[in-house]
């Protein structure tokens, strides 16, 4: 019984990304309209993807190469779903564009890839399918390639995407060398029974670089910050479908992982450093797909964080969630002005006073502080101050009519009720593999939290005074970090931008009539 | 929510000699404003050249910025291929243009291609000609996108929860952040640090300073300044809104004067860091300017007459009909329809009168002539309900919902604080692993259409309350509300013989996920619909203490007649009616017969409209889908709104009933026999004719040249500081006008880019009083930046007005 419900998970498994991929291919032949094509087989993708789903809620192993796991169900959900969401946007917003058949042929190439690379047990399949995944997305980038800004954002993608190559090819390389195989099971009991090897410890290290890459983090994020150059249905695929893949691969090789705490904690310290940087500049944004995408970039780096802290089920939870949630936002991003208007109907309020928000904050502390009471882990101490300071602005901005009362106290209660339900559903889903992090990447995250929170406090409440004067150029220039990267392309590897357009008069320069 | 707002700015311009600062009044003045999204009215871009023939202003824009003021020759190629001009029509717009050609050399420029733009360089192009642009970032790249961030960050309204210290103003809080700027040393090597030390710290002595050391003749001072504006012509425009606001209420803004000195500024640091080569380049520069402009003259060679042809040819057309309308009145109908002047409601009235069910429809402004602005209950901010040009005089609120008010603030509140809790830093990540899960469902109905929405208004309010509330006039004087009453019945021609039911149906759309969806609405509604309006006009005319003070004023309502207010949608053509509760129940069966009625219309009209839809005619769902489209939020073309509008008749409705015209004509109902001394005739030309035009030379600017004067591609918007515009893709200028989507349909414009011709039924006499009154006017009509058209009360026969007097038009 189990091994042929293992075989039929495996089947459908395998099923999604040749669905997508027979689309792709159907369309490119010119064969069928574009559109249903596209709808029905991304509808397929989801129904073949439940299924394997249900399945492995029973069995678990691995099977015609395919790993049969609660990751591979929570994954393939994901990616078929925001899959078909995107794919019916585009059916509807693209339809009348000259580059429709183009824009769904790569879409649906790039869900194959993706999909390929979640499924798979062989690390050579995965590392082949994680660079063939940045093709179709380099199509997508270059949808409209009479723009400029589109050419460097793809050129600069390109180069962040070979850098990545590079670091996986040569992470897996070394892995079945030395272990002799790259099969991820086989690896998985390698590692049980031998002890770890210094160029085991190396791929770690390229692996965790690799992901980074791919989850756009600093100094690295210059593309993803510039998808909004492609059309909002990519941008939502490529925020919500494409960039969390650095979150599974770390996922994936979480019993390599765990043996490498130097490797964890320079996760950690990446991680940290681009959630803090990245939602800090967030705020300063002044439109509304670059304030999400540097949203996007911030909780990229806190799943990596959960990565680098051993805790897998909650980087998974958090990859999930954010994709959904960013998918949402991203398509639905020019309902900016019908928020904008109910935002405006509404009386200013006066900001809650530093006082009161002192005495908030002191009560939300001393709280999680009973809460952790008797066991005062490290990931416990972390994550309830974590929650703290999330409910913190929120209580303190109470007032005292009904309505403001109730709804702070149902948010409010809510927000935490359903963080850590999401965490013990988690729990349960994910089998957890024990991995005790060290203290020092707890408290690298603990800095990152306090650090953000004080940053937030001065920014917001003190606008004009000296801190806020000297900080807001530095985090709306995104500390000239891209504009750098941006330099090296251009010395290294520059990208060919089309000409000008504009012709000027320089007649009497040139000395042509 | 605390809404950051810059604070408004006003500059002295004293320290500059006196043609200097006229110079720089000059180039501002040349910027029409464009207004918010939440308000996206149409504006003619071209606004203050209106004092310019058109094509003179065709030809010194496309020198001044590279500007497209006339439709590509393969256009008016494929134009007369498809029969919308013959060389008749040709033949005559040679002479009307008084141009010397003769047809043969005219076709034959018509074979050919207008040479492409040369553009008066500025310092920027002067040394990115000599830098390798396929390897680098432009000058005038980086500029633009810099200008444009910083303005961004300057001017937002709710976008970021940190924004740059505003204080002293946008050039002063630029030039504070600028010697932090590294990016123009990493892209392009110009050292701001050192750089910004040396600039002047006021916007005028920046001015000053960079004409100077530009070495800037007297002569070319306003035009290098307008220039320059062109550059960052989306803020720049976003500048003169805040000018035109601030004037409106009798201050002032220089915001676009210190966005004119922080252009010059980069001129100066471009021009001060280029080495000592760039003197003599620039003075060369300078001196092949009128060559430019020499240049453009010889490349807009006649263009305008093939659109002046295009446009005979719809002239006649409609001419040729007048003569065959009705010409005497119908006795009183059981029904009176107003609707606004919207082209769109041409389609509706049509689909409602040809059912011969005794319905009489009439058009009208769509703000029916209240002066207001409207604030909902329990809201802390009123919004304007008038056109953009009027400040609002009077008030509309929510009666019958007080209860609610305190309880729909506190809804409003907490809405706002809870939606900063999303993305605030501290709170992002939990809020993400708590709710990410849960947006789950809203992505799934928003993809398939389920999601309800809710409007604006109704948003904090229970469905009951939302159904309760009643938008009235807060005006309690009798005699006001009567005089405003008489004004309102008289602008439209209405005083006598009311129908038992007079429908007053403002107009709005119906659109999800909608940057530009306020560009839908009703114009005369400053971009809002028009249902608050109808129905507190409704209300107003249905009053008995009003009806007794009307008789004073010469006009009888008895109490047969009913006004009832309305909102036609016209995205699904649908029409509702509110307020029924106040009808009498001696009127139920009008009431039925209406219904039946406009259901039928609606019917028509989205049959008449399925196949711009990219919709089947025969489909018996034709309904369904058109609703479909309305809660799709991957719709980029739920309607056509105003696209394609290419006429304005004002006149008896009677007179042009019998005309399909195509739901491109804006309708304005006027008698000129019962209109004492012509102040209605008066009112509609320098009112709703100067509105048309407005409409009508955004459509016009936006399809001709989109990437400037048009918001660019839908799928690639993204919303600027909450509700200032947008940009398309990740940057660039602030985009002004209309999106491509709204205007081209994947194979072809939709838009026929015409001007527009205006038909008044007067006398010509009347209608030159008022040209003669009205200099703005006037100079619309001689510098053919529309054209007018007389009809004959009698004959209906057409005269066209020339340059000097009325020539018969055949």
């Amino acid at each position: 019984m189990n091994t042929e419900l293992l075989l039929v998970a495996s089947l459908l498994a395998l099923a999604v990304p040749v669905i997508f991929a027979l689309a792709a291919v159907v369309i490119a032949a010119g064969a069928g309209r574009v559109g249903v094509v596209a709808t029905v087989a991304a509808g397929v993708a989801v129904a073949v993807a439940a299924g394997c789903a249900g399945a492995c809620g029973f069995v678990s192993g691995v099977k015609s190469g395919v790993r049969v796991d609660a990751v591979t169900a929570v994954m393939v959900m994901v990616v078929t779903i925001v899959g078909l969401v995107v794919v019916r946007f585009s059916r509807t917003s693209l339809q009348r564009d000259p580059g429709f058949r183009r824009a769904m042929v790569a879409l649906l190439a790039l869900l194959a890839a993706v999909c390929t690379v979640v499924i798979v047990n062989n690390l050579w399949v995965m590392a082949a399918a994680w660079t063939v995944m940045s093709l179709p997305m380099h199509q997508l980038l270059m949808f409209y390639r009479h723009r400029p800004q589109a050419i460097l954002v793809a050129h600069k993608k390109f180069i962040t995407a070979r850098l990545a190559d590079v670091c996986i090819w040569s992470g897996v390389a070394l892995i079945s060398t030395t272990v002799g195989s790259a099969d991820l099971d086989v690896i998985a009991v390698w590692l049980d029974t031998h002890p770890l090897t210094t160029s085991l410890e190396v791929a770690a290290v390229l692996v965790v670089f690799a992901a980074a890459l791919r989850s756009a983090q600093l100094p690295f994020h210059g593309w993803l910050m510039q998808v909004m150059e492609a059309p909002t249905p990519v941008s939502a695929l490529l925020h919500a479908g494409v960039v969390n893949i650095g979150g599974f691969l770390m996922i994936r090789m979480a019993p390599l992982m765990v043996q490498v705490p130097a490797a964890q904690l320079l996760l950690v310290i990446i991680g940290t450093v681009t959630a803090v940087v990245a939602v800090l500049v967030m705020t300063t944004r002044v439109s509304i797909k670059v304030m999400l995408a540097w949203s996007t970039c911030a909780q990229m780096g806190f799943m990596l964080v959960e990565c680098g802290l051993g805790m897998w089920h909650l980087a998974l939870l958090h990859l999930a969630a954010h994709s959904f949630y960013k998918a949402h936002a991203f398509l639905s991003a020019s309902s900016t002005v019908e928020l904008w208007k109910v935002k405006d109907l509404a009386a200013v309020r006066a900001p809650a006073s530093m006082r009161r928000f002192a005495v908030t904050l002191l009560v939300a502390v001393v709280v999680a502080g009973i809460t952790v009471g008797t066991d005062p882990t490290p990931a416990r101490v972390t994550l309830a101050l974590l929650l703290a300071f999330s409910v913190v602005p929120l209580l303190a901005s109470i007032k005292g009519d009904r309505i403001s009362v109730m709804f702070t106290v149902v948010q409010g209660a809510g927000l935490m009720l359903l963080y850590v339900g999401g965490h013990a559903l988690a729990e349960r889903v994910v089998a957890v593999v024990p991995a005790p992090a060290p203290v020092v990447s707890w408290i690298v995250l603990a800095m990152g939290l306090v650090v953000l929170f004080v940053f937030q406090i001065l920014l917001t409440r003190r606008p004009l005074g000296a801190f806020a004067r000297a900080m807001q150029p530095r985090l709306f220039a995104g500390f000239h970090l891209d504009e750098r990267f941006t330099r090296l392309t251009f010395r290294v590897w520059p990208p060919r931008l089309p000409a000008p357009t504009v012709a000027v008069t320089l007649t009497t320069l040139t000395g042509e009539s | 929510m605390n809404l950051p707002c810059a604070p408004r700015s006003t500059i002295s311009l004293t320290p500059l000699n006196t043609t200097t600062a006229a110079a720089i009044n000059t180039a501002c003045a040349q910027i029409a404003p464009t207004w918010p999204l939440d308000r996206f009215i149409a504006v003619n871009p071209f606004w203050s050249h209106i004092d310019t023939p058109f094509v003179d202003v065709a030809r010194s824009l496309s020198s001044l910025s590279g500007a497209q003021l006339l439709m590509p020759r393969a256009w008016f190629r494929e134009q007369k291929k498809a029969g919308h001009f013959t060389d008749a029509h040709l033949q005559e717009a040679l002479r009307l243009c008084g141009s010397s050609r003769t047809l043969a050399e005219l076709l034959a420029v018509l074979s050919t291609e207008r040479p492409a733009p040369a553009v008066r360089a500025r310092v920027t192009d002067v040394v990115d000609a000599s830098r390798d642009l396929v390897h680098e970032v432009s000058w005038r790249d980086h500029v633009i996108h810099s200008i444009s961030q910083f303005c961004a960050a300057f001017f937002d309204e709710g976008q970021a929860q940190c924004g740059p210290a505003r204080d002293g103003g946008l050039y002063a809080s630029w030039h504070r952040q600028l010697s932090g700027d590294r990016a123009p040393e990493l892209l392009c090597g110009l050292n701001t640090q050192t750089a910004a030390t040396t600039l002047p710290s006021s916007a005028a002595a920046m001015i000053a300073e960079g004409l100077a050391t530009l070495k800037i003749s007297a002569d070319d001072e306003v035009d290098y300044l307008e220039s320059l504006l062109l550059e960052v012509n989306g803020w720049a425009s976003w500048c003169a809104y805040r000018r035109f606001m601030a004037r409106l209420e009798g201050a002032d803004d220089d915001a676009i004067v210190e966005l004119l000195a922080i252009r010059l500024a980069w001129e100066v640091m471009v021009f001060r860091s280029a080495g000592t080569a760039i003197a003599a380049r620039w003075t060369l520069a300078m001196a092949g300017w009128r060559s430019s402009d020499d240049h453009a003259a010889r490349a807009i060679d006649d263009d305008d007459v093939f659109l002046r042809a295009i446009e005979l040819a719809y002239q006649k057309q409609i001419a040729a009909q007048l003569p065959s309308g009705l010409s005497t009145p119908r006795p009183t109908p059981r029904v009176q329809a107003a609707f606004c002047i919207d082209v769109r409601s041409e389609v509706i009235r049509r689909a409602l009168e040809s059912q011969q069910a005794d319905v009489q429809t009439l058009g009208f402004a769509g703000f029916f002539g209240l002066p207001v602005d409207y604030r909902s209950i329990g809201a802390a901010t009123a919004r304007p309900q008038l056109p953009g040009l009027l400040a609002p005089r009077l008030h509309l609120v929510d009666t019958g919902v007080d209860d609610v008010a305190a309880d729909r603030a506190a809804r409003l509140q907490h809405k706002s604080v809870w939606g900063a809790v999303k993305t605030a830093p501290s709170s992002t990540f939990a809020f993400v692993e708590a709710f990410g899960l849960v947006s789950l469902a809203g992505l799934i109905a928003d993809s398939f259409g389920w999601s309800k929405r809710t409007r604006t208004d109704d948003e904090g309010l229970s469905a009951e309350a939302a159904r309760r509330r009643k938008p009235r006039l807060s005006l309690v004087d009798v005699d006001e509300r009567a005089d405003l009453a008489a004004g309102i019945l008289r602008s439209m021609s209405l005083t006598r013989d009311f129908a038992r039911i007079v429908l007053l149906a403002g107009h709005g759309s119906d659109t999800r996920n909608n940057a530009h969806a306020a560009g839908l609405d009703c114009g005369a509604c400053c971009g809002q619909t028009g249902e608050v309006n109808a129905r507190a006009v409704a209300a107003l005319l249905n009053d008995p203490a009003v009806r007794a003070a009307l008789v004073s004023r010469g006009i009888h309502i008895t109490d047969t007649t009913h006004f009832l207010g309305g909102l036609h949608n016209t995205t699904t053509d649908d029409i509702s009616l509110f307020d029924l509760d106040e009808l009498p129940t001696t009127h139920q069966p009008d009431l039925a017969h209406l219904r039946a009625v406009i259901a039928v219309a609606g019917g028509r009209a989205r049959h008449e409209r399925a196949p711009s839809l990219g919709l089947h005619r025969a489909q018996h769902d034709l309904h369904k889908a058109v609703r479909k489209r309305t809660s799709d939020w991957a719709e980029m073309r739920a309607e056509w709104g105003l696209a394609n509008n290419a006429s304005f008749i004002v006149g008896p409705r009677e007179h042009c009933q019998h005309i399909d015209l195509d739901g491109r004509a804006f309708l304005h109902d006027y008698r000129a026999d019962e209109d004492e001394g012509f102040a209605v005739l008066e009112a509609i030309m320098t009112a709703p004719m100067v509105v048309t035009h407005w409409i009508n030379f955004q459509y016009y600017a936006s399809a001709v040249d989109n990437v400037r004067y048009g918001s660019g591609n839908k799928v690639l918007h993204n919303v600027v500081g909450g509700h200032l515009g947008v940009f398309e893709g990740n940057g660039g200028d602030l985009r002004i006008g209309l999106p491509w989507q709204s205007l081209h349909d994947g194979e072809q414009f939709v838009h026929q880019p015409l001007r527009l011709s205006v038909f008044i039924e007067a006398p010509t006499t009347a209608i030159d009083g008022v040209l003669a009154k009205h200099a703005h006017v006037r100079q619309l009509v001689d510098n053919g930046w529309l054209h007018l058209l007389q009809v004959d009360a009698a004959t209906r026969q057409v005269q066209a007005r020339g340059p000097t007097s009325w020539t018969a038009f055949v």
